[in-house]
């Protein structure tokens, strides 16, 4: 049997379907709001019961996995923050690797590339935005002044447009490029083969090994 | 069609309230028992003026200020109810055109389309649109004056009256082509300002586009309460013009990207395999 290595710890993985979970839904009742078509969906606002189901999970499941896995939370949000030179030449050479396979300018990645990171920087970010540009708008609807609440949906769409294009290219990366085999195991099994650590996170492998 | 309106003497209003009652009965908006819980304050608040806010069974309301001028104290009625901009903010925001324009001009709504996201309440310059909202569920409903031109209820149609106008009992109120209601307007005022009236104006003929309520005012909007230079905010036409065309835009973009790159990858798959092939 190949070797592998461990990328995500069960506890991680759980969170991640579970966080993910919750905004696929919050993004396809979110979404309706774009599509004037759909809006027979929105009727008698059964779209935002689910919407608000929805992201009780989505605030619960990370404030359940904080506390419990502190110092993996702590090393996460430090590697979201955490950019340098080489992550500008990652940007450089991800047109050539993506589209042509050409690893020849790619610099060897941490525990995570840079896109990676970008998109999990985009998780916390964005996701504090959502949070509290929501919280306002659901809590505080009657109370809050009708021009803060125009700039809450305001920047709760922006978020929404930011958060939406890359979700796309993190369900395309991740499952659906041709190129791109083994990461989404990383997510399910928590494993990936040595191999693959080795040539995607030349970096991160030469830590662990 | 030529636009309607409807015209609103102010100096001619007695407060009498006659619309209000008018407005109810035939949109069937009856209010509950006055209590405190349904939102209608029972006890007395300092005013002759009831109830205290426009509320979803509240489309019209008469607004009672004390005035000082001349010497005296002088009583100032406003109408308070939907004033069908032209440039409407709430038809502006609304995600899904659940407000509409009437081809009369009045700005109508689909309740049954309503999601009760509340955009329209918190854009409305005139703080008009009411909703009852349930603050845990978030669902709601919009409500507010339709120039009786609700479905079923539609007098507009019929080649009636709005209900309060048909009411007024001095004539205080004035229903008719938009047209003809801004120059007879522009006469009242000027017949105002020769009686002494210098503030006198007429509300409505440009404020947002021109509004489908006109106000014949013997003193200054302030002093009526109404906004001097009305505007839809910068943010309210941004989410229209700006953030949903955004969206598509960036949506669209991201996918057709991806699309290209999967198109590009495969074949750049299928071409370094090849030579394994070869060698099989």
């Amino acid at each position: 049997m190949a070797q592998e290595v461990e990328r995500y710890r069960k506890p991680t993985r759980i969170l991640h379907w579970v966080h993910s979970g919750a905004f696929v839904v919050l993004f396809l009742t979110g979404l309706i709001l774009f599509i004037p078509g759909l809006s027979i969906l929105a009727q008698d606002s059964i779209t935002r019961i689910i919407h608000r189901l929805a992201v009780v999970l989505f605030v619960a499941a990370p404030l359940i996995y904080i506390p419990m896995n502190f110092k993996s939370t702590m090393r996460g949000i430090k590697e979201a923050f955490t950019w340098g030179s080489g992550d500008m030449e990652w940007l450089r050479a991800a047109p050539r690797y993506y589209f042509l396979n050409d690893e020849e300018a790619m610099p060897p990645q941490g525990h995570m590339n840079t896109g990676q990171k970008l998109w999990w920087l985009m998780v916390l970010v964005l996701g504090a935005v959502f949070f509290i540009t929501g919280l306002i708008m659901w809590a505080f609807k009657e109370a809050a002044p009708g021009a803060l609440l125009e700039w809450m949906v305001l920047l709760h769409d922006v978020a929404f447009i930011a958060a939406g294009c890359m979700f796309f290219v993190h369900i395309y990366l991740s499952v659906i490029h041709p190129l791109m085999k083994g990461s989404l195991n990383s997510m399910t099994k928590g494993k990936v083969s040595a191999e693959y650590a080795k040539s995607h996170h030349g970096k991160w492998y030469r830590e662990i090994s | 069609m030529a636009e309607k309106a409807i015209l609103f003497d102010s100096s001619k209003c007695t407060a009498c309230r006659g619309c209000q009652v008018a407005c109810k009965q035939w949109n069937e908006n009856d209010e509950e028992i006055p209590t405190v819980e349904n939102g209608v304050q029972s006890k007395n608040w300092g005013s002759y003026e009831n109830p205290p806010d426009l509320s979803p069974t509240t489309w019209l309301k008469i607004e009672f200020r004390e005035v000082e001028r001349k010497g005296g104290v002088d009583w100032l009625f406003t109408r308070r109810a939907c004033m069908h901009c032209t440039d409407a903010a709430c038809v502006r925001v609304c995600p899904n055109g659940s407000l509409y324009h009437h081809e009369l001009g009045f700005v109508a709504y689909n309740k049954d389309t309503c999601t009760g996201c509340g955009y329209c309440i918190d854009a409305c310059p005139f703080d008009v649109p009411r909703s009852d909202r349930n603050l845990l569920t978030g669902s709601a409903k919009m409500d507010k004056c339709t120039l009786c031109t609700t479905p079923g209820l539609d007098r507009i149609a019929e080649g009636w009256q709005p209900m309060c106008v048909k009411t007024c009992p001095p004539k205080a109120l004035k229903f008719g082509d938009r047209s003809t209601l801004v120059s007879e307007g522009t006469q009242r005022v000027n017949t105002l300002k020769s009686k002494g009236y210098s503030n006198a104006y007429l509300y409505g003929a440009n404020e947002l586009g021109g509004l489908h309520v006109l106000y014949v005012l013997d003193d200054s909007p302030e002093a009526y309460g109404l906004p001097a230079d009305p505007q839809v905010s910068g943010s309210t036409i941004a989410w229209q013009n700006i953030i949903q065309p955004l969206g598509w835009a960036l949506g669209g973009l991201t996918l057709l990207g991806l699309g290209l790159n999967y198109l590009v990858a495969r074949q750049t798959k299928v071409d370094q395999e090849q030579p394994v092939k070869k060698e099989d």
